[in-house]
């Protein structure tokens, strides 16, 4: 089923790793010329007509790469949210393939009186910078996006202390509001939340991929009483446990992927992706820089900053607890 | 309530698999039937605490039932499975239905054959790769009509450290005659054949010198002492080999090439019977721990979903090795590994959880799984999954090694 995307997905991950390599930080020109943005977008809108089985592959490099990008809030998101309010969208989706409207996805409290739209929300991702913001809001006739000008709205950098994700607290404060997409499907918010969690879970999986290669790497040079120190068992044992849980981690997130790429119910594969994967990569940055000893604790070795990132992906769009809380809520229903 | 009082687990019927092919939906629907109609109802109570006859009897008679309908050795290739034709080497069934069919006997909690899985699984796949036409017409009819078999690999100085095996083989004319010890054969007390390795060249370094041979279990010097392990049972056996005579003609692969035939025929027990194994977690284990639990306990009900996590992942990396999706040299490893911990984890708690009256449940159901719910009988015999078939430490270094490309410990000179 898969073999037919197989060399084109391995295209698709080299390319995406060789753009990387050359800039950890590409721009949100760049990722439009790499046709990243409009990746999901119908091809007679401009876009390249894939499917979120693509977007995955892209997030999984930048996970690696633990790339500076606007790609989650301003391509994945951004796409996702548009393509869920149906046709109404559809010339606002070819704008954001084409490059020409940057826009970021808010999910938060807000209400809508009239045109007037009031609320606020912390941690959006890639919100600066955006010509527009799609906030998502629940109405008395059914959930949908209000189109905001940025300009009408307070959109502040959030410090983290994670460098390489951008964050913006946005606050409405009576702003008039362009447009208002309405949802087709009612499960359409609880969707994008889906999709949301599982591409911090590519992203995650990239990290716990990169790590142990790095430490694989680092173990089989870095000789102390006379041998690698890969050769010994503990420091072995420790990689094989890595990879174990990152195998683990990769067939849930595969699920997750598949089911957000067919629009199939995503919530149970969701929440077990987003709870297992981003729980890994910190366990499995944390283990990495125990494995580099003194060099993975500096600064220049750069592993603190996976190790940042895998942490606030853990913290973004629902704990792992929080996650285990929405399997568990079907025990006690039996 | 003594677990194996219960009422078998319902299969929930109302479950299918939204992935299923229509092929495979309709076959769902045909081994549920199947599963109605044929699965002992109250096998979980007429079994708990039987003696051995009885167990041999209730293993034998459930093979028949489930290979009169096919389901016995779904992976043997048709022209020895009494199937129609398939091509060349294909199982009579395929690995989508296999999936299927494993996922349905656990769902339906059927009852686990226990004795034949050595015949079945290491004898039919050592028989298949490197056996003659002889060998394979003698044994693998008969493995169908119920033939038992034990495999006869550990010995006491051999364990982690198989190739060391002392147990010799000496070559007189047509035959060879065997001395020496072996430990941990599982079922030997009702085996007919034995699985054996024993070194034929005493110069040759350790894995050069080791040739397989099959041995028939009422040859005069065998001789079987049952050794009661950590639940209390006696299924694992010591065999005391004494001048025992094996024919040439049971030789199977070259003489002296016993170690790569059975590096090729070891891993015959990952693939699918490890999916078995996944889905009965899930199914017999993970749902059963569920009913009973006190999933209103946020506690508990974060560690039941972590679990659940954690097995979902185990079907998906099962799956992958059965669908034959291109893997890495160290998956075996990875998924026995995972298996074996994560039963341990998962019964450890079941019995954590479940008060002092888990610790009544004094027997468990025969020819049930390794979650049969009598939970502190499943925890203390989990250990019969991280020690045997490569302790987790073996698994461990494998993985490292194999599948990371980590140097090798240091040989000792």
């Amino acid at each position: 089923m898969a073999d037919d995307f197989t060399e084109f997905h391995d295209e698709l991950r080299a390319v995406a790793g060789d753009l990387l390599a050359k800039d950890r930080e590409p721009g949100w020109q760049e990722l439009v010329d790499a046709g990243w943005v409009g990746l999901e977008v119908p091809e007679g809108l401009g876009g390249a007509g894939a499917s979120f089985a693509e977007t995955a592959i892209l997030l999984d490099q930048i996970g690696r790469a633990a790339g500076a990008t606007g790609y989650l809030g301003n391509g994945v998101l951004t796409v996702g949210a548009l393509a869920a309010a149906g046709p109404d969208s559809e010339a606002l989706l070819g704008q954001v393939a084409r490059g020409e409207q940057r826009m970021a996805v808010v999910f938060g409290e807000f209400a809508l009186d009239g045109s007037r739209l009031s609320g606020h929300a912390e941690f959006v991702p890639d919100a600066v910078g955006a010509d527009h913001l799609l906030v998502l809001i629940g109405s008395a006739t059914g959930a949908g996006l209000a189109v905001v000008p940025s300009g009408e709205l307070t959109v502040a950098a959030q410090p983290v202390l994670d460098e390489t994700r951008r964050l913006a607290t946005v606050t409405a404060d009576s702003a008039p509001v362009a447009t208002v997409l309405g949802f087709a499907d009612d499960r359409a918010a609880a969707v994008l939340l889906d999709r949301a969690a599982v591409a911090i879970a590519c992203d995650s999986l990239g990290i716990a991929e990169r790590m142990l290669t790095a430490t694989v790497d680092y173990v089989r040079v870095r000789h102390q009483f006379g041998r690698p120190i890969g050769s010994f068992q503990a420091v072995k044992h420790a990689c094989a446990d890595m990879l174990v849980d990152i195998e683990v981690s990769r067939r849930l997130v595969a699920d997750a992927v598949a089911l957000v790429a067919a629009g199939g119910d995503t919530e149970i594969a969701a929440a077990m992706a987003k709870a297992h994967a981003t729980s890994t990569a910190v366990a499995v940055a944390g283990k990495a820089m125990q494995l580099h000893g003194g060099i993975g604790y500096t600064w220049e070795s750069g592993i603190h900053a996976f190790l940042k990132r895998a942490a606030l992906n853990r913290s973004l769009f629902g704990s792992p607890a929080a996650h285990r809380k929405k399997l568990a809520k079907r025990y006690s229903t039996r | 309530m003594n677990p194996a009082e219960a009422e078998p687990a319902e299969a929930e019927e109302t479950h299918h698999n939204p992935s299923d092919s229509p092929q495979q939906a309709r076959f769902r629907r045909e081994v549920r039937q199947w599963c109605r109609e044929h699965i002992p109802r109250d096998w979980r109570v007429t079994q708990s605490g039987v003696d051995e006859a009885e167990f041999v009897r209730f293993q034998k008679a459930w093979f028949a039932e489930l290979h009169s309908a096919g389901y016995a050795v779904p992976h043997w290739p048709a022209e020895w499975a009494g199937g129609p034709p398939t091509r060349g080497g294909d199982p009579v069934m395929s690995v989508e239905n296999q999936d299927v069919l494993y996922q349905e006997l656990a769902a339906h909690d059927a009852p686990r054959l226990v004795l034949a899985f050595v015949g079945i699984h290491h004898a039919a796949s050592t028989l298949l790769v490197a056996g003659t036409e002889k060998q394979r017409r003698r044994h693998l009819p008969a493995i169908l009509d119920g033939e038992i078999w034990v495999q006869g690999f550990s010995e006491p100085e051999a364990g982690s450290d198989l190739a060391s095996l002392r147990t010799t083989a000496r070559r007189t004319g047509d035959s060879f005659v065997v001395n020496g010890q072996k430990l941990w054969a599982s079922g030997a007390r009702h085996a007919d054949w034995c699985l054996l390795l024993a070194r034929t060249d005493p110069d040759a370094p350790k894995r050069k010198g080791i040739s397989y041979f099959l041995m028939d279990m009422s040859t005069p010097g065998v001789d079987v002492r049952p050794i009661r392990n950590a639940v209390g049972d006696s299924h694992f056996c010591e065999i005391f080999l004494d001048d025992v005579v094996i024919p040439a003609d049971n030789l199977i692969g070259a003489e002296n090439a016993g170690w790569q035939v059975a590096q090729a025929t070891l891993g015959a027990e990952r693939g699918m019977t490890m999916l078995e194994l996944a889905e009965r977690l899930a199914h017999a284990g993970f749902r059963r721990l569920v009913e009973t639990a006190p999933v209103d306990d946020p506690v508990v009900a974060d560690r039941l979903a972590q679990f659940e996590i954690e097995i979902t992942g185990l079907r998906g990396m099962c799956r992958r090795v059965v669908e034959g999706a291109a893997g890495g040299p160290a998956d075996a490893s990875i998924v026995k590994l995972y298996y074996s911990e994560l039963l341990q984890r998962l019964t450890d708690f079941a019995v954590e959880i479940s008060g002092p009256h888990a610790h009544t449940a004094l027997t468990k159901p025969m020819s049930s799984g390794w979650e049969s719910g009598s939970w502190v009988l499943d925890f203390v015999g989990s250990w019969e999954w991280t020690i045997p078939g490569g302790a987790s430490e073996i698994q461990r270094s494998i993985i490292a090694e194999r599948g990371l490309g980590l140097p090798r410990e240091p040989s000792v000179a």
